[in-house]
């Protein structure tokens, strides 16, 4: 599973990092790091909780196997 | 109140008689409970025009859906938050920063401003907020079993940490509450008196952390640089005026909203100070059913939204109070559930403008509640008094007189 991070709508309320810290991590103004999120097996959980947290709807949850193509 | 003249462009049948100054409810209400009361929208359409709808009696658009306010509040070139609105009641025009700037200057100054709030910052104020809050509640448990919660610990702890936060000390802050009532629920006599002094007491502050540096909120301010250069003394006046009036009254009135659903409701009073754990959800839920702010923006261009015909220049008026209850974002929304999961509530607002201090706030409110339900038994509302509530710009309650004899 992976977390897209639309870094243009996150405006730091850190709903995701409240949810799962280790998994969103927050700069020092408290928005999101860059870049889209690879959830580790056993995570789903937190990770999803966190992405559904987002009142700006910045984090979208991908479940598609894409991301397995190499 | 007069009525306003509706304009032109304003189809007839687009307004109604609405308003969260003058609909029944909005006014002091003995046992009130005026974000219910405004809830009654969403029986209507999703957006309507409310010819009366500010303090100074202009009309709004009224944006009820939460997926319409989130595209207002993040659109911040069609929807501009520069208003002046506090300036305005001294007839002056300057922007209190960020919140009346737009980006891309908006953004310059909230980056100077958000590492000072930031969740990492916040967690490093919690102790002392705690500290605080202890104190506080110590105090009245030993002096009695009845106490105005409003008067006696939400205004005086929310006012304290946020005096700290600024550098200032305890020992005026019965004046300070002052100021902050007059200006946010005051007359019209009231508030710019307020206003001019509120001025004068951040231009004089300014003024001597410029002379004698010390480590403090104000300090940081006069000495900070954007681009290059320091901040304009109408700058630092700008950020100095909205740090004190955001953080005047928007808690102390949280935690009043919240203690007096607790009082009227002793299942779920039990529930969390038997489980002080469900505190952080249950915040949640009472932050989304409680808000007490309204959030105004001004059309920069003609925008067909919707539906309604916005022109440049007219007011749209996204009350959280009214995106949080929307049926379309929350089950049920007008049932009070503690442990209510994926609440994306817009207490602090959508978009860049999201209210700087939530996470201190946030903290405050859950500590807040924590060591109230650690140090009071069972509390109710006292017989024969009445909290009263206000609708308006800010919501708020007056007193609220609980219990525990």
């Amino acid at each position: 599973m992976r977390i897209i991070v639309q870094n243009s709508k996150c405006q730091g309320h850190a709903r995701c990092a409240a949810q799962a810290p280790d998994i969103f991590k927050l700069d020092d103004e408290g928005y999101i790091l860059p870049g889209d999120i690879e959830v580790a097996e056993g995570e789903e959980l937190p990770a999803s909780r966190g992405a559904r947290s987002c009142p700006e709807r910045a984090l979208e949850l991908d479940r598609t196997p894409a991301a397995r193509v190499e | 109140m007069a009525t306003n003249p509706v304009p032109d462009h304003v189809p007839p049948e687009m307004v109604r008689d609405f308003s969260l100054f003058t609909s029944p409810g909005m006014s002091p209400t003995p046992n009130g409970d005026p974000q219910a009361a405004v809830a009654c929208v969403h029986a209507g359409p999703p957006i309507f025009y409310s010819p009366c709808n500010t303090r100074d009696g202009r009309g709004t658009w009224v944006i009820t859906r939460a997926s319409d306010q989130r595209r207002v509040l993040q659109d911040a070139e069609t929807f501009s938050s520069h208003r002046s609105i506090f300036a305005s009641a001294l007839g002056e025009n300057w922007p209190m920063i960020p919140l009346e700037l737009d980006p891309p200057a908006h953004g310059v100054f909230r980056s100077l401003l958000n590492p000072l709030l930031s969740p990492k910052r916040v967690m490093a104020l919690e102790p002392a907020v705690r500290e605080r809050a202890i104190e506080l509640i110590e105090r009245i448990a030993a002096s009695g079993t009845s106490c105005d919660v409003m008067k006696d610990f939400a205004f005086p702890f929310a006012v304290s940490i946020f005096l700290r936060f600024l550098g200032l000390p305890d020992d005026r802050l019965d004046t300070f509450v002052g100021w902050g009532k007059d200006l946010l629920h005051g007359d019209d006599v009231k508030r710019p008196a307020a206003a001019r002094t509120i001025v004068a007491f951040i231009d004089e502050l300014a003024a001597m952390r410029r002379e004698d540096a010390v480590d403090d909120f104000m300090t940081f301010i006069v000495q900070a640089q954007v681009e290059g250069r320091r901040l304009t003394d109408t700058q630092v006046r700008g950020i100095g005026v909205l740090v004190f009036v955001a953080g005047l009254d928007t808690v102390a009135a949280a935690i009043g909203f919240d203690l007096a659903y607790l009082a009227r409701n002793l299942k779920d009073q039990q529930l969390l100070r038997s489980e002080p754990e469900r505190i952080v959800l249950a915040a949640e839920e009472l932050l989304r059913v409680y808000p007490t702010v309204q959030l105004i923006r001004v059309a920069t261009k003609d925008i067909n939204f919707e539906g309604a015909p916005i022109r440049k220049g007219d007011y749209v008026s996204c009350a959280t109070m009214i995106a949080n209850r929307d049926p379309a974002e929350f089950e049920c929304p007008n049932t009070i559930d503690l442990e209510r999961e994926d609440n994306r509530h817009a207490a602090f607002g959508y978009g860049p403008h999201r209210c700087l201090g939530s996470h201190l706030a946030r903290r405050e409110i859950v500590i807040g509640l924590e060591e109230w339900l650690a140090r009071i038994p069972a509390f109710r509302i006292k017989r024969g008094t009445a909290p009263i509530t206000t609708g308006g710009h800010v919501f708020g309650i007056e007193n609220l007189i609980l219990d525990w004899s």
